[in-house]
């Protein structure tokens, strides 16, 4: 005869820690090393935000393309996703591309990858927030 | 506001801000964070020299 373990329910305090960690998760997307701040690792708080923040600012001077959401495939779907990864620095890029994009020169190019690379750079440093938050990383 | 760079410089400025980003991610104290910062550099600055040249002889 089979007998079936009883399942643990998640406390209150783990469902509270849960939706803690993933507010500051969220908050490290929103504002870059906001959600290491918030767990008082300065270090890595200030080295997602200059890191992020260089990246975005470098790309945007280098007038590479800040994808939108009518962009039209996949790979343009793609690239919206990774920007949007910067959080609130999407709209620091937006307002610094006065001249809009131009990809017509290799630095364009260069600049598009900057962009992408500091959103999904920015998307590693929130969920490693995040995964530290639940307790799972120092 | 338009910045221009060298394609090295680049290269340079892309290669440093990931490292420093993963340097201080992966790795606590500060020289374990260091040592990650220089190699990974170090490591993205040869790497991406060594497939230009592999690409070269394509290149005309």
């Amino acid at each position: 005869m089979m007998v079936d373990a009883p399942v643990a329910e998640p406390s209150d305090h783990q469902a509270k820690s849960e939706g803690m960690a993933m507010a500051i998760g969220v908050a490290g997307w929103l504002l870059p090393g906001l959600g290491h701040a918030l767990q008082k690792m300065w270090g890595r708080a200030i080295a997602c935000f200059l890191t992020v923040g260089v990246l975005v600012i470098i790309g945007a001077g280098m007038r590479g393309n800040l994808f939108t959401a009518d962009g039209g495939d996949a790979f343009a779907a793609l690239g919206y996703v990774a920007d949007l990864g910067t959080g609130s620095f999407y709209v620091l890029a937006r307002s610094l591309e006065a001249d809009g994009p131009d990809v017509s020169r290799a630095a364009g190019d260069y600049g598009t990858r900057f962009l992408a690379a500091a959103g999904v750079l920015n998307l590693l440093a929130a969920l490693h927030a995040y995964e530290a938050a639940r307790g799972r990383k120092a | 506001m338009t910045l221009h760079f060298s394609h090295f410089q680049s290269m340079l400025l892309f290669a440093l801000a990931i490292s420093v980003a993963f340097g201080f991610l992966s790795r606590r104290p500060a020289l374990e964070r260091l040592k990650y910062v220089g190699w990974s550099l170090l490591m993205f600055l040869l790497i991406g020299v060594g497939i230009g040249w592999v690409m070269y002889p394509f290149s005309r």
